[in-house]
C-alpha cells in the first residue's frame, strides 16, 4: 500500500469552488443535493478524491451512499451541487457521457448481461469502438475488424487476468454469485476507465473471494485507476483504502484515514459505534 | 345552451366510461406488475355478454348488466388461471408478459367475432327526451353511467379502505415481496383482483357501449388507448390517480370535439399521453402512493 | 401447370416479403429489445408513399383522392417507401424511446398505430380513406410482360434480391460490436449506459432501420397486389409477424426465416385451403387469427426461444499464449456459424 494516510485528516472538506481543473482532485463533488418527495436523500454531500487513490464511501444504511453514486453517475439529477470530473464538469450530464470521460460506476446487485456470453460481457465495454458506426459496420468492415481483434485479444488476458478465462463461452447468468462480482469488474476494467466507481463489490461473497476482489482492486489501481467504493466491510476497507469519506443523514461527516475517524468523536458516534467496528 | 358546456356534459360522461375502466385496470397492473394489453377486449366481452343476455334472452337491462360484468369478471379469473398464472409463476419478466397479453388480445377479439360476428349491434334500451340539469343536458342512459361510475368508485374506495381484501391488495401493490411474508394469502388476493379488474372492464364497455350506441368487437380495445392514457396521466397502478386521470381525459376529449372533427377526438388523448410521457412519465400525483 | 408454377410463385413472394418483415423485426425486438406492437404500420406508410409516388396525380371528378401522384419511377418510389416508413419510425421513437419502461414504449407503440390507422382510415384526402389505393402499376411491366404467372416469377427475382439485401444487412449488424451493444442494450438499459453506450442513439438506430426494412416488405406488397386498403393492415396483420418471428427464434435472422415460413406461408396457405363456412365468411379469418394468438402463447410456454434460438457468440480458438503473438493472419473472425457477405 503506498501514501496511506499521508493526505491527513481533514475533517469535512471545505467546499472546493474553481473552474481551474486542480491538480488534487480526480473527483470533486460540492453541495450535492437531491430530494425524494419530502425526503432529503443526500442533503450536502461535499468531498473530494485524489488521483491514483482508492478511496472509500461509508455509513450507516440510508446515509445516502448509494443516491450519491447515482447522482455522480448521472443516473439521477442532482437538485443542487457540483461535480467536477478530471477537471470538466459531469453536472447535468447523461450517464453514457459521464462514462465517456472515464468514469465508470458498477451496481450493488450484480446485473450481468445474462443470455451473453462472459467474453461478449467485456467485449461490449471499450469505448468509441467503431464499430458501433452503422456506416462503419455497412461498408468499411476493414475500419474496426482490426479494432475488434484487439478487444478480443485484450477481453482475453482480462478474463486470465480475473480467473474466469474458461468460463469465457459460459453465458453470464449461468455464473456463481462470485464470479458475477468478479466479471463486474473484468467488465469495467476493459472500458479503460480513468476512475471506477464501485457499489458494493464485496456484497454477497465469501471470504475469500473477498479477498481476492480487494487484491484486483489494489493491482488496478498501481495500474493507474482511481477507486471509490461503497463499502460495508470496514476491515477491507481498512486494508486497501487510503481515505474514507464517512456519510450520514445525506451529508458527509468526515473524511481522513481509518485512523483518524477512529478518533472522531462525531463518525464514532453517528456510524462507528452502531456499526460495531 | 354554450356547445362547450355541452361538451363538458359529455366530457363527465365519457370520464366516468373512462373511469370504471381505467380503475379496473390501474387495479390490476398494480397487484400483478404487468401491463394487460388484452383488456380491450374484456371490455368487448362485457358488452357482448350483457347485449345476449339483454337482446337474445331478454333479461332486464341493469340485470344484464349486472350478470354481464360478474360473468367478465369470471372470465378474468378463468384466463388468469389457465393462460397468465402459469407464466407468472414460471417467473416470466414483464418484458415477455406483454407479449402473452398482446396474444391473448388478438386471441379474444376474434373469439368474440367468431361468436357475436363482425358486425355492429346497439342496445335498445329507451331513453326518452333529455333531460336537462342545471346548464348540462343528458339522455337517462347517460345519467345512469354516470350514477354507475359513482357509485363503482365509492365502492371501490371502501373496498380498499375498509376491507382486509383491499388493503391486502395495496400492501402487494406496494411491495409484493413483504405482503407475501407478512401472511397476505397473494394468490387469492390476485384471483379476486383479477375479478375486479374484470368486472370493472365489463362496467367499462357496457358503459362504452351505451355512450357510443353502436359497438362492434373491436369498439373496446379501440378505446385502450384511452385507457392508457388516463392510467399513465394518473400515474399507472394508482387508484385514485387512474379516477383523476379519466377525469381529465374524459373532460379533454369532449371539450377538445368543440374544435375538433369526432373522428380525431379520441386522438387527442394520445397527445396528452405523449405530453405525460415527455414531461411527467411518473403521472400526475406520485406522491399519493401506489392503489 | 402455368397456373400451379403461378401459384408456387406466388407463395415464394410472400415468404421474401414476411422474411423482409421478420428481419426488421429482429433488429427492433431481437437485437435491442423493442416492443414494437405496430409493425404492420410502417408497413402500410411505406407502401402508400411509394404508392402515390408511383401513380400519376388523381384525375379530376374521380371522386379518388391522394397526396402527391408524382408519376415516379419504381425504384426511387421504393426509396420514398422506405424513408417515409424510417421517419415514422422515428417520430415515434422520439417519445416511446426516452428511457421509458418497456410496458410505455410498447403502450406508445400501439397508440401510434391506432392514430395513424384512424387518420389513414377517416381522412380519404390523403390516401383515399377506407377505399385506399388501387390499381397501382406494378413495376417492370414493359420488360417482364403483363402475363400474371410469368410476371410473378420475375417478381420472385426482385423480391429475392431485396431479402438477400435485407439479410445481409441484418446479419452484417448481428455480428458487429453494434450488433453486441444492441443486445447488450436489450439485456440492461442502465448498465449499457454506464459502460458509455448511447442507448437512445442505438434504440433509435434499431427502430429506425427496422421500419425501413419493414418497409421495403411495404412497398414490395403494394408492388405486387397493387392495391393498399386499411382492411389489409389491422392489428392482426402485426401479429402474423410477431408470431413468425417468436415462433423462429427471436435474435437469430435464421429463426426469422424459418418463421416467416412456417406461420406466415404454411400456415396461412394452409388455412386458405379450409372450406368457407356458409353465412359467416369472417369464421375462418377469425379462426387463423386464434390460432395465431394462440400459437405464440404456446410457443412462450413450450419453447420461449423458438425453433431456432439465439446462437451463442463464438470467438476463433484463442489459446492464453495467443496473445503475445503478433496480431495479423484472420485468426479472429466473429462467429462460425454461416456467414452471408
Amino acid at each position: 500500500m503506498s501514501g496511506d494516510g499521508s493526505a491527513g485528516a481533514s475533517i469535512v472538506t471545505a467546499p472546493v469552488v474553481g473552474s481551474t481543473p486542480r491538480a488534487g482532485g480526480m473527483l470533486v463533488v460540492d453541495g450535492l443535493v437531491r430530494h425524494f418527495g419530502g425526503v432529503k436523500a443526500v442533503d450536502g454531500c461535499s468531498f473530494e478524491i485524489k488521483p491514483g487513490t482508492i478511496s472509500a464511501l461509508i455509513g450507516p444504511n440510508g446515509a445516502g451512499k448509494t443516491t450519491t453514486v447515482n447522482l455522480i453517475a448521472g443516473a439521477l439529477r442532482s437538485d443542487r451541487g457540483r461535480i467536477v470530473f478530471n477537471g470538466s464538469d459531469l453536472t447535468g450530464k447523461r450517464p453514457h457521457q459521464i462514462a465517456e470521460q472515464g468514469l465508470v460506476r458498477t451496481f450493488q446487485i450484480s446485473r450481468e448481461y445474462a443470455s451473453m456470453t462472459v467474453l461478449e460481457n467485456l467485449m461490449v465495454s471499450p469505448l468509441h469502438q467503431s464499430g458501433e458506426r452503422l456506416l462503419n459496420v455497412l461498408f468499411r468492415p476493414g475500419r474496426w475488424r482490426n479494432e475488434e481483434r484487439q478487444h478480443l485479444e485484450r477481453s482475453l488476458e482480462v478474463l486470465d487476468e480475473f480467473g474466469l478465462y474458461a468460463k469465457r463461452d459460459d453465458y453470464a447468468g449461468s455464473l456463481s454469485g462470485g464470479q458475477k462480482r468478479l466479471l463486474e469488474l473484468a467488465r469495467a476494467v476493459m472500458a479503460a476507465p480513468k476512475m471506477l466507481l464501485l457499489d458494493e463489490p464485496l456484497a454477497g461473497i465469501n471470504p475469500a473471494l473477498t479477498a481476492r476482489v480487494a487484491d484486483h482492486i489494489e493491482r488496478l489501481r498501481e495500474g493507474g485507476i482511481t477507486f471509490l467504493l461503497v463499502e460495508h466491510n470496514l476491515e477491507i476497507v481498512e486494508r486497501i483504502c487510503d481515505h474514507v469519506v464517512v456519510m450520514a443523514l445525506g451529508a458527509t461527516l468526515a473524511t481522513g484515514t481509518m485512523a483518524d475517524l477512529r478518533k472522531n468523536d462525531a463518525v464514532v458516534q453517528a456510524y462507528l459505534t452502531g456499526g460495531g467496528i | 345552451m354554450s356547445l362547450f358546456l355541452l361538451s363538458l356534459g359529455f366530457g363527465i360522461v365519457t370520464a366516468a366510461v373512462l373511469a370504471l375502466s381505467s380503475v379496473g385496470l390501474s387495479l390490476q397492473f398494480g397487484v400483478t406488475n404487468f401491463v394487460n394489453f388484452a383488456y380491450g377486449a374484456y371490455l368487448g366481452f362485457g358488452m357482448f355478454l350483457t347485449y345476449t343476455l339483454a337482446s337474445l334472452l331478454h333479461f332486464p337491462l341493469w340485470l344484464s348488466v349486472v350478470l354481464g360484468c360478474i360473468l367478465t369478471g369470471v372470465l378474468a379469473v378463468v384466463i388468469d388461471l389457465v393462460i397468465l398464472e402459469p407464466f407468472v409463476r414460471r417467473r416470466t419478466s414483464g418484458f415477455f408478459m406483454l407479449i402473452v397479453t398482446f396474444g391473448l388480445q388478438l386471441l379474444l377479439l376474434n373469439i368474440i367475432q367468431a361468436v357475436w360476428g363482425v358486425g355492429f349491434q346497439s342496445f335498445t334500451s329507451g331513453s326518452g327526451s333529455p333531460i336537462t340539469i342545471g346548464p348540462f343536458s343528458f339522455t337517462a342512459d347517460q345519467l345512469g353511467i354516470v350514477a354507475l361510475a359513482v357509485v363503482a368508485m365509492v365502492g371501490i374506495h371502501l373496498l380498499l379502505t375498509r376491507t382486509t381484501l383491499g388493503k391486502s391488495m395495496r400492501a402487494m401493490s406496494d411491495d409484493p415481496s413483504l405482503a407475501k411474508v407478512s401472511g397476505i394469502d397473494t394468490a387469492r388476493v390476485t384471483l379476486w383482483t383479477w375479478f375486479i379488474s374484470g368486472c370493472l372492464a365489463g362496467l367499462g364497455g357496457v358503459t362504452l357501449a351505451l355512450n357510443t350506441v353502436s359497438f362492434q368487437a373491436y369498439t373496446g380495445n379501440n378505446f385502450l388507448f384511452v385507457i392508457f392514457a388516463a392510467v399513465i396521466l394518473g400515474g399507472i397502478g394508482k387508484i385514485y390517480g387512474a379516477m383523476l386521470g379519466a377525469l381529465c381525459i374524459g373532460l379533454v376529449v369532449e371539450v377538445s370535439g368543440v374544435w375538433l372533427s369526432s373522428a380525431y377526438k379520441l386522438d387527442v388523448a394520445f397527445g396528452v399521453l405523449v405530453l405525460v410521457l415527455l414531461v411527467r412519465p411518473q403521472g400526475i400525483i406520485p406522491t399519493l402512493g401506489k392503489a | 401447370m402455368g397456373a400451379v408454377l403461378g401459384y408456387i410463385a406466388t407463395l415464394g413472394v410472400y415468404f421474401f416479403i414476411y422474411n423482409i418483415f421478420c428481419l426488421g423485426l429482429n433488429i427492433q425486438f431481437g437485437y435491442a429489445g423493442i416492443l414494437d406492437f405496430t409493425v404492420i404500420t410502417f408497413m402500410a406508410i411505406a407502401g402508400y408513399f411509394a404508392g402515390v409516388a408511383v401513380l400519376g396525380p388523381p384525375q379530376r371528378g374521380s371522386e379518388i383522392f391522394y397526396i402527391l401522384g408524382l408519376n415516379l419511377p419504381w425504384p426511387i418510389a421504393l426509396v420514398i417507401g422506405v424513408v417515409a416508413a424510417g421517419t415514422l419510425g422515428f417520430l415515434i421513437g422520439l417519445v416511446a424511446l426516452r428511457r421509458l419502461r418497456s410496458d410505455y414504449l410498447a403502450i406508445v407503440t400501439l397508440a401510434s398505430g391506432s392514430i395513424v390507422y384512424g387518420i389513414v382510415n377517416n381522412d380519404n384526402k390523403i390516401f383515399d380513406g377506407a377505399a385506399g389505393l388501387v390499381g397501382v402499376p406494378q413495376p417492370y411491366t414493359s420488360i417482364f410482360g403483363f402475363n400474371p404467372n410469368t410476371y410473378t416469377w420475375y417478381f420472385l427475382i426482385i423480391c429475392a434480391v431485396m431479402m438477400l439485401l435485407c439479410w445481409f444487412v441484418a446479419e452484417r449488424i448481428y455480428r458487429s460490436p453494434l450488433g453486441r451493444t444492441m443486445r447488450a442494450i436489450r439485456e440492461d438499459m442502465d448498465v449499457a449506459e454506464a459502460f458509455g453506450k448511447d442507448a437512445f442513439r442505438v434504440r433509435m438506430l434499431a427502430m429506425v432501420l427496422g421500419c425501413m426494412m419493414v418497409g421495403v416488405g411495404g412497398v414490395l406488397t403494394l408492388a405486387y397486389v397493387s392495391a393498399l386498403s386499411p382492411a389489409g393492415w389491422s392489428t392482426g396483420e402485426t401479429f402474423v409477424i410477431w408470431a413468425a418471428l417468436i415462433v423462429g427464434g427471436r435474435a437469430n435472422n435464421l429463426g426469422a426465416i424459418v418463421g416467416s415460413f412456417l406461420v406466415a406461408v404454411l400456415f396461412n396457405e394452409a388455412t386458405r385451403f379450409l372450406p368457407t363456412i356458409p353465412g359467416d365468411p369472417n369464421l375462418i379469418s377469425n379462426i387463423r387469427n386464434m390460432c395465431i394468438g394462440g400459437l405464440v402463447i404456446l410457443t412462450l410456454w413450450l419453447r420461449p426461444q423458438g425453433v431456432i434460438p439465439e446462437r451463442k457468440a463464438r470467438f476463433a480458438e484463442l489459446p492464453t499464449a495467443a496473445k503475445r503473438r503478433p496480431p495479423g493472419e484472420s485468426l479472429v473472425t466473429l462467429g462460425s456459424v454461416d456467414s452471408v457477405g
